[in-house]
């Protein structure tokens, strides 16, 4: 049969975002794949240049609306390590919880329109409205629901409320009980496994050497978590285990996912229940000194890395971002090709795409 | 290494660490040394599993063989391309799982003549980063598979992240 091109996206259900898949196609089976990203560049490395640096945290929330706390953490992270600040002891337990409760309300938006994409709504209505809880727990500690603008370069913005603590526990094991029901729902849902078991394999030699982090890299069979591996912040602290699979396919990223939201929850506890008094913020120097930064850390979508060159002044003179999603989805042809068609949306899905940062 | 950190790494990467015995920063710096001792210089320890150090751009794709062949760096976190004033420097940062390092490796090149190897041939996550500093940069890497503008337009004229480039 004659082989042709075809264009999934820019506008497609299945793309979560502006981006275009071209796809070759021979008959149902994909012979080869091309992702196209680009659609949403909005130049943020080039505009971090011209503002100072307490002015491109906001802007680092922009990178990703999924989970906009890991970037202006990373951010502050980098700034930080360039300046040679210590932050106080209870920004960082507040930091590790506002970023753990992130992880979870991303996971759980992933969650929503992956079950979404392979036709089960009902999973869609559940995550949505239990990611409900942890958007609100986000918007009484930093006042906003997407775009939080809580880190600061030398500790957070606000300390907790009044009876955050409680709220937070009692989230925590509201979100345990949920988690077991949507393991029943989604496992137990024959539509689901069909299109998720043994679809879209990537080979831990292709992982490694394609650059892939995160879940898809852990569902492939490396275990590598940078909180554990290369740990930052209060992590070395906390007990928790990184999780991962080595079926190579949707399904064990979706396994390693659905773990990792366990552990969050885990992390999130000791947190508050470990939680110092004390000061939560010092006041960075205006100008940063002649010099680089470096920042790693374990987005919920892979390793989120920034590079910051400093010249002495009060702006950044280069800041460089490291989207995990970018990396990933350029191995995406290693798992396409020799799938059908209709497999495209759950492999794509299960890599969780996020355009914001993909294309910065 | 503490014992709990060696079940983890021997669970998780099935290949047993190359190089066993002594401080890991500096068996990273030696064995660079010993294997590129003209091109390699300026050896720096940044903090806890963080090496810099910088290479001449002739040798750069030979010692990114070499790390990743004999000395375990599987990974390819990043490439920066930064403009000075009288040079362009790329920066790349490597990982090693096993290990548990991170290597800023630093290569310059001059402004009229902006180029180095491509590594995609030895990390295949190089090809779209190299693409995109190519795009934003300006900067051409040799024998890359396909070199060609990634976040912007095909036909935009400019690099705009150059210092002389106003928006």
């Amino acid at each position: 049969m004659a082989e042709m091109w075809i264009n999934m996206g820019p506008q497609h259900p299945m793309t979560h975002g502006l981006w275009n898949l071209r796809i070759k196609v021979d008959g149902e089976t994909i012979v080869d794949a091309e992702p196209e990203v680009g659609y949403l560049h909005r130049g943020i490395e080039k505009l971090a240049e011209g503002k100072t640096y307490p002015e491109v945290i906001p802007l680092a929330d922009r990178l990703c609306y999924g989970s906009s706390m890991t970037w202006s953490h990373l951010y502050c992270l980098t700034v930080e390590n360039l300046m040679g600040i210590e932050v106080p002891p209870r920004a960082e337990y507040l930091r590790v919880m506002a970023i753990e409760m992130q992880r979870i309300a991303s996971h759980l938006m992933w969650l929503a329109a992956y079950a979404v994409d392979l036709g089960l709504m009902t999973g869609f209505l559940y995550a949505m409205r239990d990611r409900e809880v942890f958007i609100d727990l986000l918007q009484a500690l930093t006042g906003s629901r997407l775009t939080y603008n809580y880190p600061r370069i030398g500790g957070v913005a606000h300390d907790m409320p009044p009876n955050f603590d409680r709220d937070a526990l009692r989230a925590c094991s509201y979100m345990e009980k949920r988690l077991k029901e949507y393991e029943d729902l989604y496992d137990g849902s024959k539509v689901f496994m069909l299109r998720n078991e043994g679809i879209g394999l990537l080979k831990k030699e292709d992982a490694m050497n394609l650059g892939v982090t995160g879940p898809p890299l852990r569902g492939s069979g490396v275990r590598y978590d940078l909180r554990k591996d290369m740990p930052y912040s209060i992590y070395p602290e906390l007990d928790f285990e990184p999780k991962w699979h080595t079926d190579c396919d949707c399904y064990a990223r979706y396994r390693v996912r659905m773990e990792e939201m366990y552990e969050s929850c885990k992390i999130i506890r000791q947190t508050i229940e470990k939680m110092p008094a004390g000061k939560w913020r010092v006041v960075p120097p205006r100008n940063a000194p002649e010099g680089t930064g470096i920042g790693r850390v374990e987005d919920p979508r892979g390793e989120g890395m920034m590079y910051v060159v400093g010249d002495g002044t009060d702006r950044p003179y280069r800041l460089k971002i490291r989207s995990p999603i970018f990396v990933t989805v350029s191995a995406a042809p290693k798992m396409l090709i020799g799938y059908k068609v209709a497999d495209v949306v759950a492999i794509m899905g299960s890599l969780d795409m996020c355009i914001g940062e993909t294309d910065r | 290494m503490d014992e709990r950190g060696k079940g983890e790494r021997e669970q998780g990467l099935e290949q047993p660490p190359s190089v066993v015995g002594g401080d890991p920063e500096e068996r990273v710096v030696r064995a660079m040394l010993d294997a590129f001792p003209s091109t390699v210089s300026e050896f720096n320890k940044l903090g806890k599993g963080v090496v810099r150090f910088r290479i001449d751009r002739r040798d750069l794709l030979r010692a990114c063989r070499f790390l990743r062949d004999s000395l375990g760096f599987e990974h390819l976190s990043m490439i920066s391309a930064v403009e000075y004033e009288n040079r362009f420097e790329l920066v790349y940062h490597i990982a090693s799982w096993q290990h548990r390092l991170l290597l800023e490796v630093i290569t310059t090149t001059p402004k009229d003549d902006p180029s180095v190897d491509s590594v995609s041939s030895v990390w295949g996550g190089a090809n779209w980063q190299e693409r995109e500093s190519y795009d934003l940069m300006g900067i051409r890497f040799n024998n890359h598979p396909r070199l060609e503008r990634i976040l912007l337009p095909k036909d935009f004229l400019y690099h705009p992240l150059r210092k002389d480039f106003r928006g």
